[in-house]
């Protein structure tokens, strides 16, 4: 550490320049990770809301809620410990100027999946809605009639409650009458047990026991098979496994280069009988004090573009992501001081002495 | 007990049409108190002759005592320990650490070495050495005899039986160069040290109490004066 720590005060520019790089990282690193949630909880907020444990749909829908048509009389709750209905639609809603895309979903107001109002009141009656408080950053208000395409219903804006997202979407929930009106109109009566899915919580989804034709999905391969979760989650891993390679490549470069500037120092600090191991470690303790600076550095500029990003930037931070991703870093950047570090053993002092 | 002493030792390089003999069957001892000088000129073998002699690399055949210990039998590891507590090298180009002011050069020795010389006998050692006042300086700052006579603090504050200086003076202009024989003939005498100093400079000779000449790898005694 006492070669490390003195070489970097009295070459400030240099290191400043190798912190900068990983720095800038992390920083992108931590962006992309908070990106990733973000958009993570744009598609299954709604869905996490839920605290359920498994989804059941129809086997030929291919665990598409959508596609998956089933009726209120086909499940009875056998093996969960609770059980909800849904039925749900994607429309679009316009209030004067504002238009939004929404996930309709239709409940009964009864059963679990009811989220809690942060402001206004629950549904009571048909063609009220509960909407995604997200709305109202777009301009919608409590009272505000929506009209949704397609559909000669409108509905009104009795409350909001926060963290109800689908599939990118804000969500109105409503009763399921609602629901069957603006899908069905005027047969809606005809399909008044018409629904989507059943959601359940149980401690052991293998007790739950649906009918032929049906399956039960759990919550996790449920959200996975949203339309386009998948990709995108794996897009945005991706490019951060790749920033992780790419960090270990630059600064590996970097340390190379910087000690084959010093080789012949090296070489004669081991013609003084000081040891490989020595250098080895003082090369490892200045990667791990450059790497450790340059992601908290990382960390504190996302936090501060974290506070300053618009709402509308679908950006989220689990601390523990990134205090992995962290110790990543760090960690592949000191595997990138293995190149610098063979060849420190490979050094023959008699060369640096010019014996 | 002689502090060095090579015997029968034998270097070559190379095999079949590129092999060089570069150091011809040795022998040598050295005693504490003594300044030998290895004269000779660009080729002849002193280089070889040195880092044999300091462990650097091992001759083809024969043995090398330090302190009664054969080094050419251990392995590189043993050796570098050896090097860290027995010598002390004082070598042609600067071997400070530049991003080390003076007093972190010593301190560095103490990271990786136990029981230096003394705080009281260092301070001595600045003085003697004139760097007193320059403890806090960086190599960049310092002219090419100040380095050197770091380089000599440096080499001695580990306290080594032999120190071995590789053309310590061919940085340096003849005030200069004295100036550091001097202060080596000083030291060898006052610590009761070894020191080799090898040298292609005839001048520094006066300074020695033994003088070998090599030629073509050949080691022979050319002088040796009264010990006074």
């Amino acid at each position: 550490m006492f070669l490390a720590w003195n070489e970097m005060k009295n070459n400030k520019l240099r290191f400043t320049l190798i912190v900068g790089v990983l720095l800038l990282v992390s920083y992108l690193v931590f962006l992309l990770s908070g990106l990733a949630n973000g958009l993570e909880d744009m598609n299954k907020a709604a869905v996490d809301k839920w605290e359920a444990q498994g989804v059941i749909l129809t086997e030929e829908s291919d665990v598409n809620l959508p596609q998956s048509s089933l009726s209120l009389e086909d499940y009875d709750g056998e093996g969960a410990d609770e059980f909800a209905s849904l039925a749900q639609i994607s429309s679009i809603a316009t209030s004067g100027d504002n238009k939004s895309n929404v996930a309709l979903f239709g409940i009964h107001a009864d059963e679990f999946i009811m989220p809690d109002i942060t402001e206004g009141e629950t549904f009571q009656n048909d063609n009220e809605v509960v909407a995604d408080a997200s709305l109202k950053e777009e301009g919608f208000e409590l009272g505000d009639e929506l009209q949704l395409a397609s559909t000669e219903e409108k509905l009104t804006i009795v409350g909001f409650t926060d963290n109800a997202k689908f599939i990118a979407a804000p969500v109105l929930y409503t009763d399921l009458q609602t629901v069957h009106k603006v899908r069905y109109g005027e047969a809606a009566e005809m399909y008044k047990e018409q629904i989507n899915a059943f959601v359940i919580r149980t401690d052991d989804l293998s007790n739950v026991d649906v009918k032929e034709a049906l399956e039960v999905v759990d919550t996790t391969t449920f959200i996975e098979n949203l339309p386009g979760y998948s990709e995108q989650k794996l897009t945005l891993n991706f490019m951060i496994y790749f920033l992780f390679v790419i960090s270990a490549v630059v600064l590996a470069i970097f340390l190379y280069v910087l000690t084959i500037q010093k080789i012949s120092i090296f070489g004669v600090m081991k013609a003084q009988g000081i040891s490989s191991k020595y250098l080895a470690n003082s090369v490892i303790a200045q990667t791990f004090l450059l790497a450790a600076a340059g992601v908290v550095l990382g960390f504190l500029l996302t936090m501060v573009t974290g506070f300053f990003l618009p709402d509308i930037v679908p950006i989220a931070f689990n601390y523990l992501d990134l205090l992995l991703y962290g110790i990543v870093l760090v960690f592949v950047s000191v595997l990138g001081a293995l190149f610098s570090i063979q060849t420190i053993v490979k050094i023959d002092p008699l060369k640096a002495i010019g014996g | 007990m002689a502090v060095l002493e090579m015997k029968q030792v034998r270097k070559i390089f190379g095999s079949g049409h590129t092999e060089v003999e570069a150091l011809k069957p040795t022998d040598f001892s050295s005693q504490q108190g003594e300044l030998i000088a290895v004269i000779g000129p660009s080729g002849s073998g002193k280089s070889t002759f040195l880092t044999i002699a300091g462990g650097l690399q091992t001759p083809t055949s024969g043995q090398v005592f330090m302190n009664g210990t054969d080094i050419t039998k251990l392995k590189e590891k043993q050796r570098s320990a050896i090097r860290l507590k027995e010598i002390g090298f004082v070598l042609q180009s600067s071997n400070l650490v530049p991003f080390l002011n003076v007093k972190q050069q010593m301190r560095l020795l103490d990271k990786v070495k136990k029981h230096n010389l003394p705080s009281e006998k260092l301070q001595e050692l600045y003085q003697t050495l004139g760097i007193h006042k320059l403890l806090n300086s960086f190599p960049s700052d310092l002219s090419g005899g100040e380095k050197q006579r770091v380089a000599i603090a440096k080499a001695l504050y580990t306290d080594p039986s032999i120190i071995l200086a590789d053309e310590p003076t061919a940085s340096l202009d003849s005030d200069r160069a004295f100036e550091v024989m001097e202060m080596l003939q000083e030291i060898t005498t006052k610590s009761n040290k070894t020191t080799i100093v090898v040298t292609h400079d005839t001048r520094l000779i006066d300074y020695c109490d033994k003088v070998y000449q090599i030629t073509d790898g050949r080691l022979a005694l050319q002088t040796e004066q009264a010990q006074s």
